[in-house]
């Protein structure tokens, strides 16, 4: 293990183009850490909670997953509990055949990964497809993936091209965009086809029974969505209690992972398509994995159950950017995966992981919900030793030390034999130039310090016998400057209309009498003329549908038959929808699902039109969530929080709009409106 | 005030320039300073490598040698000063009876630079000006969180604005850079960059351990550039760090 440990490590070192990967990883995710975070009115306080959720749920977990259970299956979901991995796979593997599946679309799963999902579902014959822009391209490479959130962080364009050119049949070309637009036309007819999808679940609420998705790319809505069936899997220990609790989540998951104050999409999943709906699966399963979780509760790395899989350790930790994701040889890599591996998998295979770090401590200030990943790589040594793991020349060299140590005399006695011996050793400028094994690597590209002729303890007495001489120097209580916190707007449209544009989207203040032309203005041009429209929106929408065919335009209602036919709606090149509340600290749109309200208006067509009316805008998730948004839930099958258009990093971190869902989003703030229904 | 020092194994054998720095300093700031006899090393590298009996021995013995003495006591090592405040205390943490003795001498314990700020609201002298670049050691910055304290005191010190190098391990960790000395490697070539790019004449840092590794480095790359600790600048010494 550790032999192939420290290949993959020298291989990996040896390669200049993930270098320089990895550090552009690490350069633009640091970066965004900070001010991502320093956007919250108190970080540190919203770190604290995040913290103290995430250990209560992980306190309460039996019971807690029971609730959530329950909640779940009187939502319409069937719930399936595998307490290993092969259960898991064997679940969905025997879930599918009996629904005569054969095409099924997954959305970027770690959990899927760690179970081994895809060598199963192909082993039964199944044709499966990843479709997260990076798991797609590791997909078509036959590679695992390098880091938790961002799968191909290993890859340099020009590799991704040759792997388009040599798969998709496209001509050679680095622009990601163009490579990005094909990976996109290659999945459309995938989703379309696929008669399931799979993905995972970020956070799954125990009080309401909801299913939190996390994604950018719109590629996870897809498949959430359009599939007749949709498979959840997801990890025991992601439960939490309440709504309340999730939006705690919420606001540090993306800042520490992507650097983002919401990810482009957080889809809220319930039960399945409901009667009249205008989508959602026909069927919802959910399998809750253990595989060695509950187990862990009791061991000294219980506390990494808290993590979140954000992927922030990752990105802040030295060691994980000089040799990346697949040197670690495991699933999950960096300081979480250094005690997440050996925690499911046991110390005698993955415990070398441990070793592999300074202690540095940047992955303790980088996780959102405070674990002390040092102090369990501490632990997981201290379990290698007592296993009598390391090698021989360390438990030689620490014996020796604890005895040297273990004594004045004996200290001062090695000091002697320590000065003897470097008396023998090639120096220059009174440094050593080469050590002996096991040390020889510290000489490798160090000089070593030679042992001083007299240490400290012999020339303390002359020390302290010295008169004092007191030049200079005041003592003083030091001030601290406080910095002052810029204060908040209240004008919660003013921050509204300023976060969205913070985030890409475009935004028009208007009137209800102006919005048709305002919207129309969207449609010049050629072959714009189609707009993919939700029945249902607030003020006279149906009066608003009705002026925009009089402008000329094709007004086409998603999910009208009873149930939305993506397939004729290629054409839209517009997507309408009606924001039932706006979110100002990130510049959120909230658009339930159900009926009259089809998901694909929001995401099939390249352009969203969203209309908001002023009045329903609210501060903050954490505001709305659990009072407005807990009384939504309660009504709806699903609903998706959408924050600016579909994006991804996925190709050398370079941003790209327009991934799986629209490229542009278009936001209609529209003053307070005449009274007439909808 | 007094104060009583735990010199660290590293000052004492390689580095005793340093110590005699760090006495200097202390007693400029008014310190009647006590060096406690028959401490050695606080027992980190047996505690971070996993051989915790060993280390919980050591940590034992260093905590007898300390409850001999009343006064604050003083480390000039943001690594050491976190082993005896947060190491013992997870070696003891299910030891009725060592437990808070752990936990008494962690409540006296300071690291060197803490020490003058906090507790003293020592301002240095100002000393001749020098091209330095600060490196924020881990164990000080995140282990202990002390990050304003040593940046305070240089500029004092050399009066004016205090370049300071990213945020970023060494490279060192102990027997890490034995065991894994590839990447111990490829994490110092990156700091020795970022340290030629600053232009720096020297190095400083509150923690000899990444002064000895990022010297090592130095020295072996043909630079010029030297590392002094902290106490060093602090005393206008003159004196290189070995």
């Amino acid at each position: 293990m550790t032999t192939a440990f420290r290949e993959r490590v020298r291989v990996a070192l040896a390669n200049p183009g993930l270098q320089q990967a990895l550090d552009r990883n690490a350069e633009r995710r640091r970066a965004a850490w900070g001010p991502a975070f320093a956007s919250l009115p108190d970080a540190q306080e919203t770190r604290r909670r995040a913290a103290e959720i995430r250990r209560r749920s992980v306190a309460e977990l039996p019971t807690l997953v029971d609730r959530f259970v329950d909640r779940v299956q009187q939502r319409g979901v069937i719930v399936h509990r595998a307490a290993t991995a092969a259960e898991a796979c064997s679940v969905i593997v025997t879930l599918l055949r009996e629904r005569q599946v054969r095409r099924v679309v997954k959305a970027k799963s770690m959990l899927t990964e760690e179970i081994g999902l895809n060598r199963a579902l192909a082993a039964a014959g199944l044709e499966v497809v990843e479709t997260d822009l990076g798991e797609f391209i590791i997909q078509l490479r036959g590679e695992p993936p390098a880091h938790i959130t961002a799968p191909a962080i290993h890859l340099r364009r020009e590799e991704v091209a040759r792997t388009f050119e040599a798969h998709l049949g496209m001509p050679y070309t680095t622009e990601v965009e163009a490579m990005t637009a094909a990976a996109r036309r290659a999945l459309r007819s995938k989703f379309l086809e696929a008669q399931a999808g799979i993905s995972g679940v970020n956070f799954g609420v125990a009080k309401s029974g909801t299913l939190c998705l996390v994604t950018n790319e719109g590629n996870g809505r897809f498949v959430t969505t359009l599939p007749p069936i949709h498979i959840a899997v997801m990890g025991v220990e992601r439960v939490v209690e309440s709504l309340a609790d999730l939006s705690v989540m919420l606001d540090v998951l993306p800042r520490a992972g992507t650097g983002q104050r919401r990810t482009s999409y957080v889809s809220l999943l319930q039960g399945p398509r409901r009667e009249g709906d205008a989508d959602g699966p026909m069927e919802r399963h959910l399998v809750l994995v253990d595989n060695g979780r509950m187990e862990m509760r009791d061991s000294p790395l219980s506390d990494i159950l808290a993590c979140i899989r954000c992927g922030a350790c990752l990105n802040a930790c030295p060691v994980y950017q000089e040799i990346g994701g697949h040197a670690y040889g495991s699933v999950y890599p960096g300081p979480m995966g250094s005690i997440v591996s050996p925690g499911l998998w046991g110390t005698a295979a993955f415990g070398h992981l441990a070793t592999a770090s300074t202690l540095c401590g940047a992955c303790r200030d980088a996780c959102p919900v405070g674990i002390d990943l040092p102090e369990m790589l501490l632990r997981i040594r201290a379990e290698r030793e007592e296993q009598g793991r390391p090698p021989f020349w360390m438990r030689a060299g620490m014996k020796g030390l604890a005895f040297t140590i273990g004594s004045p005399e004996r200290f001062r006695a090695g000091l002697r034999l320590g000065r003897a011996v470097f008396r023998l050793l090639p120096r220059r400028g009174g440094w050593i130039r080469m050590l002996p094994p096991p040390l020889s690597g510290w000489t490798a590209v160090r000089d070593f310090p030679p042992l001083a002729g007299r240490p400290f303890r012999d020339r303390w007495h002359t020390l302290a016998a010295q008169p004092i001489d007191l030049e200079g120097g005041r003592l003083s209580r030091a001030s601290e400057a406080s910095a002052a916190r810029p204060s908040d707007s209240s004008d919660l449209r003013s921050r509204f209309v300023g976060a969205a544009r913070d985030i890409g989207c475009e935004v028009v203040e208007t009137s209800w009498d102006q919005l048709p032309e305002a919207i129309a203005a969207y449609a010049e041009g050629p072959g714009t003329r189609e707009i993919l429209s939700c029945e249902q929106g607030p003020g006279p929408w149906r009066q608003l549908l009705t002026s925009l065919e009089d402008l000329g335009l094709n007004v086409v209602l998603a999910g009208s038959e009873g149930r939305a036919q993506p397939e004729r709606y290629a054409g839209a090149s517009l997507g309408l929808t009606a924001a039932v509340a706006g979110l100002a600290d990130a510049g959120t749109l909230v658009l339930p699902s159900g009926q009259g309200r089809s998901h694909l208006a929001s995401l099939l067509p390249p352009v969203h039109l969203a209309v908001l009316r002023a009045e329903d805008i609210g501060p903050s998730l954490e505001a709305w969530l659990p009072v407005d948004g807990h009384r939504w839930l309660a009504q709806e099958s699903t609903m998706v929080l959408v924050s600016g258009p579909s994006r991804t990093a996925d190709i050398e971190m370079t941003l790209t709009v327009g991934v799986h869902g629209p490229g542009r989003v278009v936001v209609f703030v529209v003053e307070k409106s005449p009274e007439a229904g909808g | 005030m007094q104060a009583d020092l735990f010199i660290t194994c590293l000052i004492d054998a390689f580095f005793p320039h340093v110590g005699e720095s760090v006495v200097r300093v202390l007693q400029r700031a008014g310190v009647e300073v006590g060096f406690p006899a028959g401490q050695t090393c606080c027992g980190q590298p047996l505690f971070n490598t996993g051989f915790r009996d060993l280390a919980r021995s050591q940590a034992q013995r260093t905590l007898e040698v300390l409850e001999k003495t009343r006064a604050p006591i003083v480390v000039p090592s943001g690594s050491c000063a976190a082993m005896i405040r947060h190491g013992y205390l997870e070696l003891f943490q299910e030891d009725p009876i060592w437990r808070p003795r752990a936990e008494a001498i962690a409540a006296r314990t300071y690291e060197f630079s803490e020490f003058l700020v906090e507790v003293l609201g020592w301002e240095p002298p100002r000393r001749a000006p020098m091209s330095l670049v600060y490196h924020a050691s881990c164990h000080l910055q995140r282990g202990l969180g002390i990050e304003a304290a040593p940046r305070l005191l240089l500029e004092r010190a050399c009066g004016g604005p205090l370049p300071v190098l990213e945020s970023e391990c060494c490279g060192f960790g102990g027997a890490f850079a034995a065991e894994h000395p590839e990447i111990s490697a490829a994490m110092l070539a990156r700091r020795l960059g970022q340290i030629e790019a600053s232009v720096a004449v020297w190095v400083v840092a509150g923690d000899v351990g990444c002064l000895m590794h990022l010297e090592g480095g130095l020295r072996r790359a043909g630079s010029g550039v030297r590392c002094l600790h902290l106490a060093q600048v602090l005393d206008g010494s003159g004196e290189s760090l070995a």
